[in-house]
């Protein structure tokens, strides 16, 4: 799987310069839901990578390749979960940085939260991808991320705000319906990924 | 099935809508050359697509190297089969030695030394990217990228479409090379009959996804010939001697089978291209 992930990472390099630039722009002005957006961004990655893919079409190269199917998805999730993981980090740095100049620079519970509401819509967007392609998953995307990253960044907000158990509630919640629907989407996005492949 | 065979199709079928593979059967011995022909759309790159199990079948078995594609070991053994399919895929903002990391790290026998070696002699640029390379370029790095993780089989798909008839002549000159090892077989497919025919051991012919024919290449070249002849002449002809006949202002033109007219007419050679499309055309005696 190195091979797939490298490959990744050579086709992305010009957007994770340009993740990079979001996340310290993101970073520098002060508000938690900036950030969030900064995480979210990295999230949506492996959807350029799978667009790059479909364009060289990729995968009927990488069919005749000595990879399993389940190598080929799961290096998907593996390439957002990293970025995803690398911009939360990023965020956490430049948070910590601001911190000693301002009271909203990035607190690492909301950078948390924010990296979980990557993993969920990687979890709930990717099977669409690898079942409708990148063109036809896009409007679904569309669709889905704005619901989930609103309803998500919403509830983030109020509950903190509110404080309390339901904060409580939701940054428990929130990591553990994100695990959940990792590990079903995986599965999932493979059967999908060998149904359309094979068509 | 024979463990011999480096690839082996039973009885394969395959629809998509309007079009069907059907009921192929053909088999390449180990060792040998198989040339896949038919015009665009009989069914070639579907044929590829299902040997590699990028495409299941509707029926049928397929067995490569000894293997059936279908078992879980036939992922490792992809180790041993350089593919070059009709486009190269490469990613396009990719260069050489990005594609070679990729590849390194993907098959466990990368051969970096052979790779440099086919770069060299097909004097490809490494850092330029691949969306700047023409099509013979990308034709090139496919087929040394094929060439170079000590592949046993190689499966190429209109590989040499696209190359200039001189390192065309080249990369047959390799192919041939490859088949000196007892071990190492070539399936390929080409619209370039004349290739095929300095080629191959064996050829198969795909018209509108039906098999009319795998046969051994010296077998069929030594069946056909060609019999330039008057419509009084074709006439006095066997019934079973006419495969195909071409007429014009200048008289008659038939591919003929030699062991029917010897003796009656002198027979000239048939180019395999003459062969493919006398038979596809397939026009009768009258």
């Amino acid at each position: 799987m190195r091979g797939l992930l490298l490959k990744d990472f050579y086709v992305l390099l010009r957007q994770m310069r340009a993740l990079l630039l979001v996340v310290i722009i993101f970073a520098v002005i002060p508000g938690s839901s900036l950030n969030a957006f900064a995480v979210i961004y990295a999230a949506m990655l492996p959807y350029t990578a799978l667009a790059y893919d479909e364009r060289s079409h990729w995968d009927q190269l990488a069919g005749t390749m000595p990879y399993a199917p389940w190598e080929l998805v799961l290096s998907k999730y593996v390439l957002g979960w990293s970025f995803t993981a690398g911009a939360a980090a990023l965020c956490l740095l430049a948070g910590a940085l601001e911190r000693p100049f301002t009271d909203s620079a990035a607190d690492p519970a909301s950078v948390g939260l924010a990296f979980c509401i990557g993993l969920l819509l990687m979890a709930v967007t990717l099977p669409l991808m690898f079942l409708f392609g990148v063109e036809r998953g896009r409007m679904l995307f569309i669709l889905l991320s704005v619901v989930i990253a609103c309803s998500c960044v919403g509830a983030v907000s109020g509950t903190l705000v509110e404080g309390g158990g339901a904060a409580a509630a939701l940054t428990l919640l929130l990591p553990a319906g994100a695990a959940v629907l990792t590990a079903v989407s995986v599965p999932v996005s493979v059967r999908l990924y060998i149904r359309r492949l094979c068509a | 099935m024979n463990s011999e065979n480096a690839i082996e199709l039973r009885h394969v079928s395959r629809s998509f809508g309007e079009f069907a593979l059907q009921d192929v059967s053909l088999t390449l011995p180990q060792g040998c050359i198989l040339g896949l022909i038919g015009e665009n759309g009989a069914g070639k790159s579907t044929a590829i697509r299902l040997i590699m199990h990028t495409l299941r079948p509707d029926s049928g078995e397929i067995m490569v190297l000894g293997q059936s594609n279908t078992a879980p070991a036939f992922r490792s053994l992809k180790e041993d089969i350089g593919v070059v399919l009709d486009e190269a895929y490469f990613p396009e903002t990719l260069n050489i030695r990005q594609v070679e990391s990729v590849l390194s790290r993907a098959y466990r026998r990368w051969d970096a030394a052979a790779f440099d070696g086919y770069l060299c002699r097909f004097e490809l640029p490494r850092n330029r990217p691949f969306k700047d390379f023409s099509r013979g370029m990308k034709m090139k790095l496919a087929i040394a990228a094929a060439l170079s993780h000590n592949a046993r089989l190689l499966i190429l798909d209109e590989a040499t479409s696209g190359l200039d008839p001189i390192v065309r002549d080249d990369i047959l000159g390799i192919f041939s090379d490859f088949t000196r090892d007892a071990e190492h077989s070539i399936l390929i497919s080409s619209h370039i009959l004349s290739d095929l025919e300095k080629l191959c051991d064996y050829v198969a012919f795909l018209h509108q996804g039906r098999l009319l024919f795998c046969r051994e290449k010296d077998e069929l070249m030594d069946t056909y010939g060609i019999l330039a002849c008057t419509e009084a002449q074709l006439s006095d002809l066997p019934e079973d001697a006419v495969a195909g006949v071409e007429r014009s202002g200048y008289g008659v033109r038939a591919l003929v089978r030699r062991r029917e007219v010897s003796g009656i007419f002198p027979v000239e050679r048939a180019t395999m291209e003459e062969i493919i499309l006398f038979l596809v055309k397939g026009e009768g005696r009258t």
